[in-house]
């Protein structure tokens, strides 16, 4: 697989739903808190990646769950924040003013807890300088008996659907594991209108203190992210690629990802970007390191950039048809 | 991270990664360790009360976050008191010198003393012991402006530092008589307490030393105090409501399980009462110090 190639130095950069991406990487909603909160840190900027997902942002200000909210298990960590946020409003009137849009391609992240919510959320996105929508569609439903809008099909749709009837930005509609069947709840998110899709949310999981016989988060449960749940992000970026490759629908891949293999990796199974968050927890710096090794990667390979290695994955046997079990 | 800070940008590059080789690692009994590391941008710049985050060993996915003890700007060395209360610190217990460990710092809202309150009281319990070392020598060390820090320290288990016997300090009773020698050799009063019959130790919790010393005080004296408390949250309580009960301010420094240790994941947010009602403030960057009437307010 290894061919020499001539002519400038590959390129990391791309186009996702029609923005332009600096690096394949983008930042996930949830780790960076609104943008800026990771420019603390010598050495970090936001010119490192493609875009930054904006901490998951409600109709009215909420303030979270009770400690503990983060947890580390092996190769992983559970976290149950709750959507702390400061509302709409504020983010609209007094956080996205104060952005570098220069820097990175900014994306905000929209919850809510009925479909209204979400609408008239993106509503308020759409009338911003941010620069696509990520609907986050695993928050309960607490018209359904709080079952999760992302667990069937039906209400990721009507979601999705609300959502795209306000805006014209680009629409990113974020999967959850925590589902039976994945590929056709990405089949209906594609039909309402979402233009690319984030694959895989958090594992739902908990952790318990046998000696006090209590849960540890406060919150009960919680979202398991990390290494541990590599593996089964990676499969469902597959498995969501065969719905959405053929559309033309493009995937943020993102799971556990911590270096360029793991980068690398999900890019083939079908990303077309790829989510970094709990692995920017242990290596703060760890995108530009993604960035290079991506860069050589594509290099050693004979690639002018990313397009002709996503979904590149070689199957075996004659018809590619995976066994399931 | 407020609007104004924001827009500034002033908050950019405040805090370093540096790969820190271990100096020294110090054992002491009841698996306490004392880590030294080379890390000189961050101990140039750390303040009494900043923590750094800290990879304890290959493999483990979170970072823990370590109070800074003491930040030797000239040697360009950290010191880490810490005990083993998990997998996290056990491993970094087993790192020797020549090793290399990341170390993200400093991070966080130091104490600030207030130079109308030069009579700092300084409490510290068990593994919140550090920041009070690092915040006593720093005032001993300013030249100007008269700070007067008393330490009072409350273990259960043996202190991790070499102690000595001194004499009676006005205000506190002749049975705590061992001191840290450390702090002694620099004219900084300390004092012991501890429920485990240490030797040379006030037997009591360390809040009940506090409020004897300062019922000991004039009423003048009580206006020129400040506390600073840091260790588990039922000492901590304890100190609050010994504050609120001479009406002295008191700052606390929190600890609660981190993720990102930089504001970006609200993963170790408690409440705080503030002007507009209860907040979740995020312990590592709005904290760790935050005033003791905020997170401890009196019961209704």
């Amino acid at each position: 697989m290894t061919t020499a190639r001539n002519g400038p130095p590959p390129s990391i950069a791309s186009s996702f739903c029609g923005l332009h991406f600096a690096s394949p990487i983008v930042l996930l909603s949830g780790c960076v808190g609104f943008g800026e909160e990771y420019t603390r840190i010598e050495g970090f900027s936001n010119t490192d990646v493609g875009g930054v997902v904006l901490k998951g942002t409600t109709l009215e200000p909420r303030l979270g769950n009770p400690p503990h909210r983060v947890y580390e298990t092996p190769m992983g960590m559970l976290n149950a924040i709750g959507l702390q946020n400061p509302g709409v409003e504020h983010v609209v009137s007094s956080i996205l003013p104060a952005l570098d849009f220069g820097e990175t391609r900014f994306i905000a992240n929209v919850c809510g807890s009925t479909i209204d919510d979400y609408a008239e959320v993106t509503r308020r996105f759409d009338d911003s300088p941010i620069d696509a929508i990520e609907i986050n569609i695993s928050c309960p439903n607490i018209k359904e008996g709080g079952v999760a809008f992302g667990n069937v099909p039906e209400m990721s749709a009507r979601v999705v659907e609300a959502c795209r009837k306000v805006t014209g930005k680009p629409i990113i509609t974020k999967l959850s594991p925590n589902q039976t069947d994945i590929q056709t709840n990405a089949r209906y998110c594609i039909e309402a209108g979402s233009d690319a899709l984030a694959v895989i949310n958090t594992i739902m999981g908990m952790a318990i203190d046998a000696e006090k016989r209590q849960p540890i988060i406060g919150n009960v449960q919680g979202g398991l992210s990390g290494p541990a749940i590599k593996p089964i992000a990676l499969l469902k970026v597959h498995q969501v690629y065969q719905v959405a490759g053929p559309l033309g629908i493009p995937i943020i891949g993102q799971g556990g990802i911590c270096d360029t293999n793991d980068a690398l990796e999900f890019i083939v199974a079908g990303a077309s970007a790829v989510g970094i968050g709990t692995g920017l927890f242990y290596d703060p710096l760890l995108c530009r390191t993604i960035n290079s090794g991506i860069g050589d990667y594509l290099a050693r390979h004979g690639l002018e950039d990313i397009s002709g290695l996503i979904g590149s994955l070689e199957l075996p046997g004659p018809t590619g048809a995976p066994e399931v079990c | 991270m407020t609007t104004a800070e924001t827009t500034s940008k002033s908050h950019r590059g405040t805090i370093f990664v540096e790969d820190a080789e271990i100096l020294e690692q110090f054992t002491h009994p009841a698996d306490q360790f004392v880590l030294r590391v080379r890390a000189p941008r961050i101990a140039e710049v750390a303040m009494p009360g900043s923590f750094a985050h800290i990879t304890c060993a290959p493999g483990l996915p979170m970072r823990r976050p370590l109070s800074i003890m003491r930040a030797d700007r000239d040697e360009g060395t950290l010191d880490f008191l810490y005990k083993i209360v998990g997998e996290g610190l056990g491993r970094l217990s087993q790192r020797r010198p020549g090793d290399s460990v990341s170390v993200l710092g400093p991070i966080g809202q130091p104490f600030r003393p207030d130079p109308e309150r030069p009579r700092s009281l300084l409490i510290g319990g068990g593994v919140g012991i550090p920041p009070m070392v690092f915040l006593a020598e720093h005032m001993a060390a300013g030249t100007d402006s008269g700070w007067q820090p008393l330490v009072l320290m409350g273990s259960e288990v043996p202190f991790p530092f070499r102690l000595t016997r001194v004499g009676e300090h006005r205000g506190l009773p002749g049975a705590a008589s061992a001191a840290i020698e450390d702090l002694q050799a620099k004219d900084i009063v300390s004092r012991l307490a501890s429920m485990a019959d240490l030797d040379g130790c006030y037997r009591g919790y360390v809040t009940d030393l506090a409020a004897e010393w300062l019922s000991g005080l004039a009423d003048k004296e009580i206006d020129e105090v400040t506390m600073f408390a840091c260790g588990p949250t039922p000492m901590l309580e304890a100190a609050a409501a010994v504050a609120r009960r001479f009406g002295v301010p008191c700052q606390v420094s929190l600890e609660e399980y981190m993720a990102c240790a930089v504001g970006g994941c609200a993963g170790c947010a408690v409440a705080v009462r503030t002007d507009d009602g209860v907040a979740m403030k995020r312990v590592c960057v709005d904290g760790p110090v935050f005033d003791a009437e905020a997170v401890f307010p009196p019961a209704a």
